[in-house]
């Protein structure tokens, strides 16, 4: 297999994160795979068995030329791995060109918004889609017009380091947050990401502070929307209801995950909503939002409720009675582990590899 | 007969199957199935069917589904009815298979067990169904070769629902109900959602004559194993015959399907017009040895003593053949207190049906659980105008399709003069544009709107969208394209078989007969009948269409033979136009006056605006 990424080895974020677990994961089954990224370099870094990464070439010119190459070169190859939109073009292209299936990968927002002719064209090609939730490969399907046995979900993973424990005595010093209950969100605070929700908490708070009285909202994460949010915390929370922790480490997020006693990020355009899952395989019930792909994140009551942001009173009884709920049932979690993806990720490649190949030119 | 449902939770990530969702798509379809109720969980909790039952074959508790082979590995939940299924059995218990029941639903889990997916192939009959491997884990959905009955079903990405209506499974709660634009403009072009799409985006109809596998991956793509223009190609290379042997073969194959057909533990009745091919089957029947057959008649009290009225004629053939005779009368007034009980039982928006549900009805009053009828000779013998008018038009327009351009012209210059008031159907202005190739020339046969006609009646995006994903030119096309090139008449009968008698005439009789309980078996719509008729150039010859009343021994009378010629007409294509809300124009006498084609204009807005999509659906 020819994967065609933007990152994957010796990068960090979520997309070479879930492209290193599909990558291993079919590895695991026998086979052998060829990443050509666009960033990052796997120098020094010990790959799995079956597992080779070119260095990284990030010029689009030179990137598209250097796949046909390796395409054409380095064979045969049965399928094109594609793990991003923007490269369903080229992708494309080396698939014809050597004859192999083409799989695409959609991660969310990238099918949600912006939709070229080309693109299209390049998705209505592929022999097969693999979308992160069921959400969004309903929005794929409203505007591509694909055979939806063609279009699957293989979900996002949570790493097995995230599970429950005591909360981290030093952690819950230094953080000092007080007896709680403890609210608590984590992502980057972006201008462009006002979908996540956090007004419309800061709302929700004087109420909820009069029946809890020491209730904390804690964010976590840096960004350009900091000094914004934290104006608007004010505005609408007062003083002390709302603390912003900055940017917090991987390694302490399942710390900060066992300290607090509630998830709430109402969220409206996940793709997926990782988060929410990794809270809840810390044991931490969720507030998520309903649209975009969190409905897969927080497929039951057993980990948390969605809610429509806009509805305060909604919000507020959602927290109230999440709350007093307790913690999440991790068992609901399980599924969700890289050994299932991993599973899933192997049972469809072997379904494409035993099919034949579309017709030429077939939309 | 009886209706179906059931979930299957494929991916590790999707809850268990909901058993009050699960009650919910079984409670939409109870007047499918009054004598009995079943539902199965896996173990796991990963799969559950439903079934509701209408008891015809093997009528006890043994006969019961959801139902498990001996073993426990295979569950079933089936609709319809396999005519074969006691040589089936034979075969099977030559091989060492021992049967607990009399149904033909054990027969389908033994074959299944011997033979796998590739079972349906050896059936004969009108089936949807789903078969739970436990030991493949594997879910097969299988519908019958002709689309008699229909299965519809959901893929969300985690979960796969089915269904026998798609109403079921919009009423289990789970399911989208975001507009399909291919199937909205289906339905507006054809006047009945054309298979797979449906007017939802979730959900999909199992092809006909398709099967679909699902596994922990999810559904495969339907996997097809049979196709009506592959099966007329066959037949067209065996060669032609003399004439009397065309008619004797016509014979023995309509007795060898009546035969089939009559397999039945409750007495079948027949659904009789005036017309030839109810009468070919009630002759044929008492030939067989069916004695005091309920045959059953509409009448319109608006027809009453006038040449209009079938009933005489019927009478005249009941009375031949030792008929139990039933005429039902109906009139405008009861039409329109039927009409939000018609428009809650159709499962897709559809400009027909009507006919169906009051003969169905009073088949229902009078008793009975299984009739048949006279559906699809048309499409086996040529019975309709386009078997004519469609390879005439190819002929005569095929050389205009050589100017660039010109068709599309002609077409907006003769819309225009339509416009300001030039009386021509609105259709005939794409003669030059549509009528030199196949599909094109049928499509403007047999097309409510045309597509340059939909801007005006939908949202212009939502149009242009439905008509790319649907492709309604290359979509009719694909029913011709599959083996050696037909000749005219298979050209047509394959068009005809694949979008009116299958999205048409057969789904109306699934959703109007089985709101009354009621078991609609067509003999004309068999893969095994088709195959024995004579190739298509030999029965247009012998104008099998005729020929048909020589059938049945003593024949039908003569009158029966002036009849067909005439033609036959109902008040419903008024009643129809006038509930979709046209007022009668001036010089409209009688009721014969309206065609069913200018009615079903004006029909086909009323249906669509009773509300399909969004939240008022279901």
């Amino acid at each position: 297999m020819l994967a065609l990424v933007s990152d994957c080895y010796g990068m960090g974020g979520g997309i070479a994160r879930y492209n290193q677990d599909l990558v291993e994961g079919l590895a695991e089954g026998g086979a052998h795979i060829l990443v050509l990224p666009r960033h990052g370099r796997a120098d020094g870094l010990v790959l799995p068995a079956g597992i080779r990464q070119e260095p990284p070439v990030f010029n689009r010119l030179l990137y598209s030329l250097r796949s046909l190459w390796i395409g054409w070169r380095h064979g045969p190859f049965d399928v094109v791995f594609c793990g991003h939109v923007y490269m369903a073009p080229i992708a494309w292209a080396v698939a014809r060109l050597i004859g192999a299936r083409y799989w695409l990968q959609t991660h969310g927002t990238d099918v949600w918004e912006s939709r070229p002719a080309l693109r299209r064209r390049a998705i209505e090609a592929a022999d097969l889609v693999t979308a992160v939730s069921r959400g969004t490969r309903h929005i794929l399907l409203g505007w591509v017009e694909l055979p939806p046995d063609r279009v699957r979900v293989i979900p996002d993973t949570v790493q097995d380091r995230f599970v429950p424990g005591p909360p981290p005595a030093a952690l819950r010093e230094r953080l000092a947050l007080g007896p709680g209950p403890i609210l608590l969100a984590v992502g980057r605070l972006s201008a462009g990401e006002r979908y996540k929700g956090h007004e419309q908490v800061f709302g929700a708070l004087p109420a909820l502070r009069e029946r809890f009285p020491a209730l904390v909202y804690a964010v976590a994460g840096g960004g350009d929307d900091r000094a914004y949010l934290e104006r608007r915390a004010r505005e609408l929370a007062g003083e002390s209801a709302v603390r912003f922790l900055g940017f917090v480490p991987e390694e302490d997020l399942p710390g900060l995950y066992r300290l607090a006693d509630l998830y709430v990020m109402p969220s409206t355009q996940e793709g997926f909503g990782i988060v929410y899952l990794e809270a809840a395989a810390c044991g931490l019930r969720v507030v998520g939002g309903t649209g975009g792909g969190s409905a897969d994140a927080v497929p039951d009551g057993r980990v948390g409720v969605l809610v429509d942001p806009s509805d305060r009173a909604a919000l507020v009884a959602a927290i109230a009675g999440q709350l007093a709920r307790g913690k999440a049932d991790p068992a609901a979690v399980e599924p969700y582990r890289r050994t299932h993806f991993a599973a899933a990720a192997r049972r469809l490649l072997a379904r494409l590899v035993d099919q034949g190949r579309r017709m030429r030119g077939a939309a | 007969m009886c209706g179906i449902a059931g979930i299957f939770a494929y991916l590790d990530v999707a809850p268990d199957a909901d058993r009050g969702e699960l009650a919910r798509m079984n409670a939409r379809m109870a007047r499918r199935g009054p004598d009995g109720s079943g539902d199965w969980f896996s173990a796991d909790r990963r799969v559950g069917f439903t079934h509701r039952r209408l008891a015809i074959i093997d009528l006890s508790e043994r006969g019961a589904q959801p139902m498990h082979s001996a073993d426990g590995r295979l569950t079933i939940t089936f609709n319809g009815e396999i005519y074969n299924y006691r040589e089936l059995k034979a075969e099977l218990e030559a091989k060492g298979c021992r049967f607990r029941s009399g149904s033909d639903t054990e027969v389908l889990l033994q074959l299944y067990a011997d033979r796998g997916p590739s079972m349906v192939e050896a059936l004969r009959g009108m089936f949807a169904f789903a078969i739970w491997d436990e030991r493949t884990r594997t879910l097969l959905l299988a519908r019958d070769p002709l689309g008699i009955k229909p299965l519809y079903y959901a893929d969300d990405g985690w979960t796969i629902r089915f269904a026998s209506q798609a109403k079921a499974l919009l009423a289990g709660g789970a399911v989208s109900r975001d507009p399909d634009p291919a199937g909205i403009v289906g339905f507006h072009l054809f006047g009945s959602v054309p298979d797979p799409f449906t007017v939802w985006r979730g959900i999909r109809a199992v092809p006909a004559g398709a099967t679909v596998l699902v596994d922990a991956a999810g559904p495969e793509a339907p996997r097809v194993y049979y196709n009506i223009a592959q099966s007329l190609g066959r037949r067209a290379g065996a060669g032609g015959i003399a004439a009397a042997d065309a008619r004797r073969q016509l014979s023995v194959a309509l007795h060898d399907s009546v035969r089939h057909h009559l397999v039945a533990d409750v007495p079948v009745a027949v659904f009789l017009s005036a017309g030839l091919d109810s009468g070919a089957l009630l002759g044929t029947m008492a030939e067989l040895g069916a004695r005091d057959t309920l045959a059953v008649t509409l009448s319109f009290a608006e027809f009453k003593g006038d040449r209009h009225d079938e009933a005489p004629l019927a009478a005249e053939i009941a009375a031949r053949y030792g008929a139990r005779h039933v005429v039902r009368t109906v009139d405008r007034a009861e039409f329109e207190r039927e009409l939000p009980a018609i428009l809650d039982a159709m499962d897709m928006p559809t400009i027909d049906g009507i006919n169906t549900w009051f003969v169905a009805k009073a088949a229902h009053e009078a008793g009975i659980k299984v009739a048949l009828s006279g559906l699809g000779a048309d499409e086996c013998f040529g019975g309709y105008p386009s078997f004519t008018d469609v390879p005439r038009s190819v002929r005569l327009m095929r050389p205009f399709r050589f100017v660039p351009g010109l068709g599309a012209l002609a077409r907006r210059v003769l819309s225009s003069a339509i416009a300001s008031g030039a009386r021509l159907h609105p259709k005939s202005a794409g003669v030059l544009q549509y009528g030199g190739d196949w599909a094109g020339a049928y499509l403007l046969r047999r097309s409510v709107f045309m597509p340059w006609e939909l801007d005006g009646l939908l949202d212009p995006a939502l149009a242009a969208e439905g008509l790319r994903r649907l492709a309604p030119l290359s979509h009719i096309a694909a029913a011709i394209q599959f083996g050696r090139p037909l000749g005219d008449f298979d050209r047509v009968a394959a068009m005809e078989t694949s979008f009116y008698m299958r999205n048409q005439l057969l789904r109306d009789a699934d959703w109007a007969g089985m709101a009354h309980s009621m078991e609609i078996r067509v003999p004309y719509v068999d893969p095994f009948f088709i195959a024995a008729l004579p190739p298509g150039n030999v029965l247009a010859a012998i104008r099998a269409k005729e020929a048909v009343a020589d059938v049945p021994q003593p024949p039908l009378p003569q009158a029966s033979r002036n009849r067909s010629k005439t033609g036959f007409v109902t008040p419903v294509g008024r009643w129809m136009r006038e509930a979709g809300g046209a007022t009668r124009g001036a010089g409209e006498g009688a009721a014969a006056d309206v065609t069913f084609s200018s009615a079903s204009r004006a029909w086909a807005l009323r249906v669509w605006q009773a509300g399909w999509t969004g939240s008022a659906a279901a």
